[in-house]
Order: structure tokens, then C-alpha cells, then sequence
């Protein structure tokens, strides 16, 4: 196991589209902080009593939009890419156990995934701190980097969540045309249509939504947002368990089943 | 060894191999023949545990492949040379495949230089010819040095120096023991690589068969030309031949060796300026044998008799 372990390891490592993705996400992070100057500059030109008109969205919640959608076409891309190249039929022959393949691709998406969106998250506090600089700006930060980390770090679990089933739809649809599609779907348009729902299904629903899940697990809220907030920490966690299993469920089970 | 037993896979409810038996022994390159659409990459994709058969089963070593613990060091395989991502480099290809199977480092280095890849190592896949990407493939499939080979139309794409390679590669894997099939719709390579054929059509088995038998099946008697034909034709026929005349001016006798046709003449005192045996060529007894290849498997199973 080990082995695969490795070898997927080093598979993600020696292909462009991760570096790229990368440095997509390092750009995401410095649009947040370009922002971030942006309002200050703004703010500082305002009178005091339109200062408090004045808003701007958290700056970790845009980046994590952001991040989410690129680590999800990575774990779309760990698999498709081997079924447009043909390369599946390769790996499947030096790895006869599917479900190893399929576990260890998992286990390598998860910890890239995790790893990009804490360093994109923290960053782009960090940074975003400094540019800010205790501004009394609405919609940003009333807490210390410190109290706000539990929020980091679940936002950090959504980005891997977002990644992992990127992976399961690739695996289970064999495209990266279409397995984008639905991520892009279930990133942006399942919640614009969730938000429009009649309540009280609008806040059930989009307590349901993957980007919500962060807020809810870290017992933030997600107030001026698009979702609901109406899970526990622990409901808020099991919803991205349950959307893990699903996905790569799904996968699994076609990856197993069918020729390649 | 390979052992492919009753095996069927069907797509729908055409069948792509149909109870198709043959086994493959070490020792000798064996030639996979048949047309396009024949059902010989379907046979090979359900031998490496990628298409699972719909009844019979196929065993390399006695062994369903998926039970193999570290398949690179029992069957190597090529099936598709375009089948790698181009963004990768021939190493780092290698070595992901290598690491799946515990091989190391230096067993990359050396198939690389065995397959001539050793000054393009760490350039990008995608840059790569057929040619390149053939031998890159095989590479791949020597890593593990196994003792079943795979190769899917392995000359496809190369140059001749290329064809001539692989030619003597295959004979060297299998003059060291190794079990090495190739699968090809091309006869004429085939005569030149493989000791024996398996030639399927339309899923079915047409022959399991020597080279060497194929052409003795093949043989369409001997050209007789002499001054004296008419009284050498009394003379074969006696004997027991068939002649007939040849539209070239000579005689076409079947029924007697090249041997017997020339003492017979020697003994009466005839005088021979030609005597020499025809065959179809192995191309032409592979159209022949191809040609309806749903009459054949039901008429004659196997060719060797």
C-alpha cells in the first residue's frame, strides 16, 4: 500500500496541471490581499459617516471560494487524466487492486488538499491583517488570528471535502469535461438555486451546501452569505463525511465493476 | 505460460472472443494474428485483469492476473504506447510504475538505456514519437523483468531500424525462457519474429500452429520442368502423383516429394532442368486461412494434424 502510496504520490508531483493549480491558488490568495488594500485605500478616503456604510466580505471566506473550485479540478484531474491519456489501463495492470488505486489517489488529494487550503486560508489572514491593520472595517476582522485559526482550519476541511469529490466524480463519470461541470454545479449553481428556495427550505437546504459547511462546523454562522447555517459542528461534519462517502462511493463501485 | 481456456467476453451481444482456447509456452516468441476487430486486444485486456470475461477465464502462470502480488515481475505488458501523460518524463513515467511494484531506481536507469531512452530520459513525454513511445512502452513492461511478455502491435509506428530491433529483442527475451506473445495483423512481421501462431478470426481460434507447419500446410506441390515432360508425366502419375500442367510450361505434380520426383526421373533416364517446391506464402495462407474465418473455426478447429 505503501507503494501505491508512493508512486501517486510522485504521479501528482511530475504533472504540470498541479503546478499550475497551484500557482492559481497562490494567485487567488493574492487577489484576497489585493482586495484587502483595495478597501483600505477606499476606506481611508471616506468621511467617517459613510465609513460605517462601508463593507467588505471576510477575506478568507473569498479565498477558500476560490481554493475549493481549484483543489476540486485537481482531484478531478488526479484520475481523468489518466483515462484521456489511457495511462488507467497502465496503472490498473501494474496495480491489479482497483480500490488501492483509488484509496491511495484519496489519501494523496486529501493531504495536497488540505495542506493548500490551510497555507491559502492562514495566508491570506495573515496578510490580510497586516494590510487592514485594525481598520474598524465592516465585515472584517473583530478576532485574533489565534481565534479565528478553528475557522481556518475548517475552511481548510471544505477545500479537501471540494477535492475529494472532484476525485469521486472523476472517477465515477471517467471525464474531466463533465465531473468539472458538476463540481462547478454543486460549487456555484445547486446554492444560487437553494438561496431562491421559499423558507423556510432556503436555509435548510443551504445549511446542506458545501461552502456552508465551514462556518456551521466551526460554530461561526454564515451570515451575508448565500448559505444557511442550521447544523451543529458535529451535523455540519457528518454533511461532509456523508459527502466524501457518496462521492467516492460512487467511484469505487464503477471503478471496480467496469472494463477499463 | 499462458492459459486462455473457453473464454468469451462479449460487448452487448456481439461477441469480441469466443470461446477461444489456446495456451502460450515459454521458450518461443508466439505471434497473435488476426485481422482488425479479430478480438486479440479484448483477449489481452481480459488476460491483465482490465476487462473481466464473460465466461471462460484466462491464467498466466496457473494464476488469475488479479491474484498476482507484484504483477511487473511476473507479466510485463504493452498494450497502447500512446497511453502515457505527455506532461510526465520518460523517468518519472517509469519510476510512478516502477514504485507501484517495489523496483528500484537503478532498474529505470537500466531499461532506459536498454531501449535506447537513456539520452531523452527526462524529457517530456509528449514530445516523444510513436517510435519513441513504443520503446518507452516496452520499457515500462521489461521493468519488473518478468517472465510473461505482452505486446500489443508492437512495431506499429517504428522505422526500420526499429522493426529490426524488436525483432531481436523478442527473440532474446525468449531464448532466455521467457513465455512472449505479440499480437500483430501483419503476417509478414510475424514470419519474421514468431516460432509459432495463434491466429484468431472474429473471436474464434482458426490455428494454433508452428510457422513451420503453416508453410508445410501451405505447400503447393512441385515445379517439374523437362524436355520429356509428357513421358515423365506417365511416369509421375505411375508413381502416384498428380500433375498437371503448370501455366508457366512446366509440370505441376503434387503427391511426391522433391526427392521421389528426381530419382524416378534419374532411374528412367530423364533428363530434370527444374525441380523445386511451392508454397503459398505465409501471407497468402493467412488470407486464405482469415478470409472466412467463421467457416474455418467451424470446419477445422486446429490446422496441426
Amino acid at each position: 500500500m505503501i507503494d501505491v502510496l508512493a508512486a501517486e504520490w510522485w504521479k501528482l508531483k511530475t504533472v504540470r496541471s498541479t503546478g499550475w493549480i497551484l500557482a492559481i491558488v497562490a494567485g487567488c490568495v493574492g487577489l484576497a490581499c489585493l482586495l484587502a488594500w483595495y478597501a483600505v485605500v477606499t476606506w481611508d478616503g471616506l468621511s467617517a459617516e459613510r465609513r460605517g456604510e462601508f463593507g467588505l466580505a471576510p477575506l478568507p471566506a473569498i479565498t477558500v471560494e476560490l481554493t475549493s473550485m481549484c483543489l476540486a479540478v485537481l482531484g478531478v484531474l488526479a484520475v481523468t487524466s489518466e483515462y484521456s491519456s489511457g495511462l488507467i489501463r497502465t496503472t490498473l495492470t501494474v496495480v491489479p487492486k482497483r480500490r488501492s488505486v483509488l484509496f491511495a489517489k484519496a489519501c494523496v488529494v486529501t493531504v495536497v488538499a488540505f495542506l493548500i487550503g490551510l497555507v491559502a486560508v492562514c495566508a491570506t489572514s495573515l496578510v490580510g491583517r497586516l494590510i487592514i491593520d485594525g481598520r474598524p472595517i465592516r465585515g472584517q476582522w473583530s478576532t485574533t488570528f489565534s481565534e479565528e485559526l478553528p475557522l481556518l482550519l475548517a475552511m481548510s476541511l471544505v477545500v479537501t471535502v471540494f477535492a475529494l469529490v472532484g476525485l469521486g466524480l472523476g472517477t465515477l463519470m471517467r471525464s474531466a469535461a463533465g465531473a468539472i461541470a458538476t463540481v462547478v454545479a454543486l460549487w456555484y449553481v445547486v446554492p444560487m438555486i437553494a438561496v431562491n428556495l421559499p423558507a423556510p427550505w432556503n436555509a435548510r437546504i443551504g445549511s446542506l451546501m458545501l461552502g456552508s459547511l465551514a462556518g456551521q462546523l466551526a460554530g461561526t454562522g454564515n451570515d451575508n452569505s448565500v448559505y444557511g447555517a442550521e447544523l451543529s459542528p458535529l451535523g455540519a461534519l457528518s454533511v461532509m463525511l456523508g459527502y466524501v462517502v457518496l462521492a467516492l462511493g460512487a467511484g469505487a463501485i464503477r471503478l471496480s465493476r467496469k472494463d477499463v | 505460460m499462458i492459459e486462455v481456456r473457453e473464454l468469451t467476453k462479449t460487448y452487448g451481444t456481439t461477441p469480441a472472443v469466443d470461446g477461444l482456447t489456446f495456451t502460450v509456452k515459454p521458450g518461443s516468441v508466439t505471434g497473435f494474428l488476426g485481422p482488425n476487430g479479430a478480438g486479440k486486444s479484448t483477449t489481452m485486456r481480459v488476460l491483465l485483469g482490465l476487462a473481466a470475461p464473460t465466461s471462460g477465464e484466462a491464467l498466466v502462470d496457473s494464476r488469475r492476473y488479479v491474484e498476482l502480488r507484484r504483477p511487473m515481475c511476473d507479466v510485463g505488458a504493452l498494450l497502447d504506447a500512446n497511453a502515457v501523460h505527455g506532461g510526465r518524463t520518460a523517468l518519472n513515467h517509469l519510476r510512478c510504475l516502477a514504485r507501484t511494484n517495489r523496483i528500484g531506481a537503478s532498474r529505470v536507469t537500466t531499461v532506459l538505456e536498454q531501449v535506447g531512452l537513456a539520452g531523452v530520459a527526462r524529457k517530456r513525454v509528449g514530445g516523444f514519437s510513436l517510435g519513441m513511445k513504443q520503446r518507452l512502452g516496452i520499457a515500462a513492461a521489461l521493468l519488473g523483468d518478468p517472465g510473461v511478455l505482452l505486446f500489443d502491435e508492437p512495431v506499429n509506428g517504428l522505422d526500420p531500424d526499429g522493426v529490426r530491433w524488436i525483432r531481436e529483442l523478442m527473440r532474446s527475451l525468449a531464448a532466455e525462457g521467457r513465455t512472449v506473445l505479440i499480437s500483430s495483423h501483419l503476417m509478414s512481421e510475424m514470419e519474421l519474429t514468431a516460432d509459432r501462431l495463434v491466429i484468431i478470426g472474429r473471436g474464434r481460434l482458426i490455428a494454433d500452429t508452428s510457422v513451420q507447419e503453416l508453410a508445410d500446410r501451405f505447400r503447393r506441390g512441385v515445379l517439374v520442368r523437362s524436355p520429356r515432360a509428357e513421358e515423365l508425366t506417365g511416369v509421375l502419375e505411375s508413381a502416384g502423383a498428380t500433375v498437371a500442367a503448370d501455366p508457366s510450361g512446366g509440370l505441376s505434380v503434387s503427391g511426391l516429394e522433391v526427392a521421389a520426383i528426381g530419382d524416378l526421373a534419374a532411374a528412367r533416364g530423364i533428363p530434370v532442368h527444374e525441380v523445386t517446391p511451392r508454397s503459398a506464402s505465409l501471407e497468402e495462407a493467412y488470407m486464405e486461412l482469415t478470409a472466412d474465418s467463421v467457416e474455418y473455426a467451424a470446419t477445422m478447429p486446429g490446422v496441426s494434424r
